[in-house]
């Protein structure tokens, strides 16, 4: 996700409508919703533009791929980085596949498992926990930390073991995992919502990063997208960046802690799901004026993000996220690699969306009015 | 009869006022009976639909908490079941939770060991931040809830602690079923043609059904909804109803529509069961019957409307021929009574009265100069006293009568009268007039005859109108000195005279 110019919206646009016509279906979906994406950050994008974006932000009608899978029965172990609603709506995605292939008469069985707290060494027991059960068609793994994960992950497929990853977080470039599906810009993420939140300023004042857990590459990713573009302007300024762990309840106290010490902050980016509800907490108890630009789809946030004091949200597409990650797993377990089938990275999309968008969100994602 | 035609009179003016009056009456009661009917109608509606949507709501609430109930049963014997295959892996696990699935119909069953690891048919997974029951270290009682998936649905789950379960070593949390309420609502539902509206509201009066309470409610906020156009006092009772799990009901006007609300508790959880009818569905519901009601009184109305008009034409008819009969027997009458005191009795001719009336008529025509030709011929017999005293007054009578006789034979054209014992006049207009001189000299030739004969005698004298006469008795003045003159006459030729 970048800033561009409307010309580069616009020729993109463009392409994709090409690209519809030549029935490239699976390509122009991924252009398309990049495209959207891309439509609804661009600054001055008309109304009806990004409330066309917000209701395709998050997929829920998916059809499998025409694809006929080898076997009957697959078995799958997936692990994620840790115990949180974001990864529910994932699973959720997966669910949908599931069923779909059932209803074909191909059952499909997987563990989906994460620690209470996200940590590296309790992935890394898992996989190899995993791989040693040798029952498993494919391992999926959300990378709690890149450099710790990715060598496992090599180690794995040099023993013969199918890798994927998915959701948020990739291994590191060069890593022999076959495909990876979710979000592939987390980078531009953070800098994009950094972009708004330096317009809303004006390019001048004193921001916080909150971030996820330590090592997770989206956060981190996030993170250092938010740090270089604010680096662009000479009158912003980092007074801190803190990890929250993916506690909502820590990034409440973290934000209580910035503000005390900053008590003229004027802006707070937040890099994962648990940030921005943990800090619009904290705002609105202190009456701060910051502007809290976050990610993700948390509920509360979208409720804060109605009420004025969330600024904008990045909103994931994990519904797509899980149902990709199962029919592509399927077709690894079959021995297919990245190429016609499937990409080496499936992208899924980010939209972000503002005040006027929260109730259509909320509606779309919780039935909330 | 004149007694008789007062009773027949009095009668007819009372049965027309008594009609009338019972007319009136009966419509006045048919309208005043539709009218308090209406009013009954309208009074009960209120109560009715009260009543109606507690009922409605009762049933629903009892619907759900049944099928509540029959699910926890139903997870009851699958963890017996369970507990029963001596389960040593996961794969057999799953194996035995396809069974019950197939066995119960539990589509969603699930169990969650002591890790809050959720173990379902197909899938193993995390469910900590996913299934709200598991945040507690130990389940201790049943749970039922209700949360919005993502995806916007909204789903229900109902926990059950399994204290005694364990398999292949490890304590075994909770069974649960989860399932969108849709299921639930889909069961309740019923085909009334959207006259009313139910809902399952949680205690702060978020609806979980996803269904509308009505156009105005719809699927909102129950209590922000109805805030502001619910009494204050209303509003808080109801909230605090909900809060209580205590049943009640409340009426309010949104847009100009009284909207009827009735809420149950559903047993064994936290929510409120709802129903709602707006009045004017019912009052929509009682058209039919209200317009029925008044066709009926219409049609009374127009029947005894119909029936009295009848009812009063006949008798007007009646009335009316009653009316000519009499009106005729009166004119009949009168002229008989007019005919009796024109006549002479005797000869049949009229008489001096009738005289008296056509004299007087004819002086008027006399002053208004409309007659110009009038002959007046006076008659006397002759020896009427003579035959009286000898023959006797039987005799003389004959003779009277045969003198009129003879006067009425020969003045065809005249009006003859009887004006006194043995004298007649003769009126004489239009064509009695033109042959008068030649019908006097026939009569005389007669009367000459007679003497002879020893038959009636009459003289005769006569005059006609003159532009001198002021009246008709001036011409009799000359007609009577005549007769005279003509009796002496016929006195010398021998008829007998008075004297």
């Amino acid at each position: 996700m970048k800033v561009i110019s409307r010309r580069i919206s616009i020729a993109l646009l463009a392409l994709i409508s090409v690209l519809s016509f030549t029935s490239c279906s699976a390509a122009s979906s991924d252009l398309q919703a990049a495209g959207e994406v891309l439509a609804n950050t661009e600054e001055g994008a008309s109304g009806a533009e990004i409330k066309t974006s917000v209701h395709s932000a998050v997929n829920f009608d998916h059809e499998l791929m025409p694809y006929e899978p080898k076997k009957d029965h697959y078995n799958f172990y997936f692990t994620y980085k840790t115990v949180h609603p974001w990864w529910d709506a994932v699973a959720l995605g997966m669910e949908d596949a599931q069923r779909q292939f059932l209803d074909k008469g191909i059952t499909v069985t997987y563990e989906y498992l994460a620690p209470e707290s996200a940590s590296a060494e309790d992935q890394t027991k898992r996989l190899l926990a995993a791989e040693e059960a040798g029952d498993y068609d494919v391992i999926g793994v959300d990378v709690a930390d890149e450099a710790i994960i990715s060598p496992i992950l090599d180690k794995m497929s040099d023993d013969g073991v199918k890798v994927m990853t998915f959701s948020s977080s990739d291994a590191a470039d060069g890593c022999k995992r076959i495909a990876y599906v979710g979000n592939t810009h987390n980078y531009e993420d953070g800098a994009d919502l950094t972009e708004a939140l330096c317009k809303k300023l004006n390019y001048q004042g004193k921001v916080a990063i909150l971030v996820g857990s330590v090592g997770a590459p989206c956060h981190e990713d996030r993170a250092m997208g938010a740090k270089d573009t604010i680096a662009k302007y000479p009158d912003m300024e980092i007074v801190a960046t803190e990890y929250d762990m993916d506690s909502v309840d820590l990034a409440y106290d973290l934000t209580l802690q910035i503000l005390q010490d900053h008590p003229d902050l004027d802006g707070i980016i937040c890099c994962n799901m648990s940030n921005p509800v943990g800090a619009a907490r904290a705002i609105t108890e202190k009456g701060s004026d910051a502007v809290i630009v976050g990610m993700d789809h948390d509920q509360e946030a979208l409720h804060y993000l109605k009420d004025g004091v969330i600024y904008c949200l990045g909103v994931q597409d994990c519904y797509s996220i899980g149902f990709d990650t199962l029919q592509i797993a399927v077709m690894i377990a079959d021995g297919n690699q990245p190429g016609e089938l499937f990409d080496e990275k499936t992208d899924e999309t980010t939209t972000v969306i503002y005040q006027e968008d929260a109730p259509i969100m909320l509606s779309l994602l919780y039935g909330d009015e | 009869m004149m007694k008789k035609r007062i009773t027949r009179k009095t009668i007819i003016l009372t049965a027309v006022i008594g009609g009338i009056l019972l007319m009136l009456t009966v419509i006045g009661n048919t309208i005043v009976s539709s009218r308090q009917m209406m009013t009954a109608t309208d009074d009960a509606v209120s109560e009715v639909s009260s009543f109606y949507l507690e009922a409605m709501a009762d049933q629903r609430a009892k619907t759900i908490a049944n099928l509540i109930d029959s699910n926890f049963d139903d997870m009851e014997k699958a963890v017996a079941f369970i507990k029963d295959q001596g389960i040593k892996t996961d794969q057999e696990l799953r194996d035995t939770l396809g069974s019950v699935k197939s066995l119960l119909s539990l589509d969603g069953f699930a169990l969650a060991d002591e890790d809050n690891i959720v173990h379902k048919q197909y899938t193993t997974y995390t469910g900590g931040s996913r299934h709200a029951f598991l945040s507690e270290e130990e389940m201790e009682e049943r749970d039922v809830s209700t949360f919005s998936n993502y995806g916007s649905t909204k789903e229900v789950c109902l926990a059950a602690p399994t204290p005694d379960l364990q398999i292949a070593g490890k304590p075994y949390k909770a069974s649960f079923v989860q399932f969108d309420i849709r299921e639930i609502i889909d069961l309740l539902a019923f085909d009334d043609e959207g006259r009313t509206y139910f809902g399952l509201y949680s205690k702060n009066g978020e609806c979980l059904s996803d269904t509308d309470l009505g156009p105005y409610i719809a699927k909102n906020n129950l209590f922000d909804s109805i805030k502001g156009i619910l009494p204050e006092d209303e509003w808080n009772t109801m909230h605090e109803n909900f809060s209580n799990g205590v049943e009640g009901d409340t009426s309010f006007t949104a847009n100009g529509v009284v909207e009827t609300i009735s809420y149950v508790p559903v047993e064994n959880t936290d929510w409120m069961m709802a129903a709602l009818i707006s009045e004017s569905v019912i009052h929509d519901r009682l058209q039919s019957v209200r317009e029925k009601s008044q066709t009926l009184s219409n049609n009374q109305i127009i029947f005894i409307l119909l029936f009295s008009g009848i009812f009063f034409l006949i008798l007007f008819l009646m009335l009316k021929d009653l009316s000519k009969k009499d009106l005729e027997a009166e004119k009949e009458n009168t002229r008989t009574f007019r005919h009796m005191a024109n006549t002479d009795s005797m000869t049949g001719v009229k008489n001096k009265h009738a005289y008296s009336d056509a004299e007087a008529y004819l002086n008027q025509m006399i002053r208004d100069g409309q007659i110009e030709k009038l002959g007046i011929v006076v008659c006397d017999i002759n020896g009427l006293k003579h035959v009286n005293d000898t023959l006797g007054h039987a005799a003389g009578d004959k003779l009277i009568q045969d003198a009129s006789t003879m006067i009425c034979k020969f003045f065809t054209h005249g009006a003859v009268y009887r004006i006194g014992g043995d004298e007649f006049t003769v009126v004489l207009q239009e064509k009695g007039y033109e042959s008068m001189t030649q019908v006097i000299e026939e009569f005389n030739r007669e009367v000459e005859g007679n003497i002879e004969k020893n038959e009636v005698v009459v003289s005769i004298g006569y005059s006609t109108l003159t532009s001198e006469d002021q009246c008709v008795h001036d011409v009799f003045e000359r007609a009577d000195q005549m007769m005279y003159q003509r009796k002496q006459q016929l006195k010398a030729m021998g008829a007998a005279t008075r004297s």
